[in-house]
């Protein structure tokens, strides 16, 4: 297989993210909620409800971890990635093909993810942790991954 | 006391910022993502992704479990912060609610609690919303993390997926929020 320079095997990855996520919370003392140190949609959520209620007055709900801190996950995870593509010159940009669609994409799993408290990364923490609906949720979204691959298959048996 | 208190809220923001800024940096350059193991394997039977996957949860597990045992992380503690929540699946029964070791889910007897999981909303609700965000994170293409990375490397179709992202918060707790607390 071809290998970029840099390259960073999926499970180093694993090995490395997991252990930092649990550590923050069993020392850094992320906590509670529970299993909460990392998660792209709650955490944005946090951080936009704290800026609303700041602004407007109101009470959108947020942890009562984000009311000790700032959530600045999502600002941090694009900026270390930013990093990493401009140390090993892999920014490109690439025009939108579907905006609107996207922009749909995005709202879904936002709304979705309040819902059922994760985004797919905390899913799997979650899992981690034990937490049965962790294992409901990561059984559903196999589910759902699977059904969207039928269709990717229906669209590549249609093109060729 | 004021001044320790900023202090501590620095220190916290500090380190989450630099734990998510690795976790982005390596996910660059794995191309790590949550989605794509699955569907990678199902579609063309690439195992490499899918051992990320396997391996974050693994580290987790493990870890979770030595440090339950050593009392740094505490179990039996309701998971999601959110008092309106907590009551409105209270039926459920705290046992099942409450962070618990995989060992002991399995050491303890089930039967009673499963009866109470599947007559659960929230179970339902769980099982429907990870189904429908597993579909459209495929059909988007990556998982949240990914299209963070996405993003970053410059695609502007990340950039519209993330502006709904952000957007839909202030429209789910500004007109949903009371038809989605009723789905509890």
């Amino acid at each position: 297989m071809h290998m970029r320079r840099g390259y960073v095997k999926p499970w180093v990855f694993g090995i490395i993210a997991g252990a930092m996520i649990v550590l923050a919370e069993a020392f850094a003392g992320f906590y509670p909620p529970a299993a909460y140190s990392f998660c792209l949609t709650c955490h944005t959520r946090d951080l936009v409800n704290t800026f609303v209620n700041g602004m407007f007055g109101t009470h959108f709900q947020t942890t009562i971890l984000s009311r000790k801190m700032l959530m600045l996950t999502s600002p941090s995870v694009l900026l270390g990635a930013f990093i990493a593509a401009r140390a090993y010159a892999e920014y490109r940009r690439q025009k939108s093909t579907r905006p609107l669609y996207f922009f749909l994409y995005g709202a879904v799993i936002m709304t979705l993810g309040i819902l059922i408290f994760g985004c797919p990364t905390r899913i799997v923490i979650r899992t981690g942790y034990g937490d049965l609906f962790g294992i409901v949720a990561l059984t559903g979204m196999g589910f759902g991954i699977w059904l969207a691959t039928l269709l990717i298959r229906r669209r590549w048996s249609r093109s060729v | 006391m004021e001044q320790e208190c900023v202090n501590m809220t620095v220190y916290a923001t500090l380190i989450l910022v630099s734990m998510s800024m690795l976790i982005g940096f390596l996910a660059q350059r794995s191309r790590m993502c949550f989605v794509a193991g699955v569907r990678d394997y199902i579609l063309v039977r690439d195992r490499e992704l899918l051992m990320g996957m396997f391996s974050f949860l693994l580290t987790i597990w493990l870890l979770t479990s030595l440090f339950y045992g050593l009392n740094l992380l505490r179990s039996g503690v309701p998971e999601y912060g959110s008092p309106a929540i907590a009551t409105s699946i209270e039926k459920i029964g705290t046992g099942s609610l409450s962070m618990v070791n995989l060992n002991t889910i399995f050491s303890r007897g089930t039967a009673g609690s499963m009866g109470l999981l599947l007559t659960s909303r929230f179970f339902y609700v769980t099982l429907i919303g990870g189904l429908v965000i597993g579909f459209v994170s495929t059909l988007a293409g990556g998982c949240v993390l990914r299209q963070h990375v996405l993003l970053a490397q410059g695609s502007m179709d990340s950039l519209f997926f993330i502006l709904g992202f952000y957007g839909a918060v202030v429209v789910y707790y500004g007109f949903l929020y009371r038809f989605f607390i009723s789905l509890y």
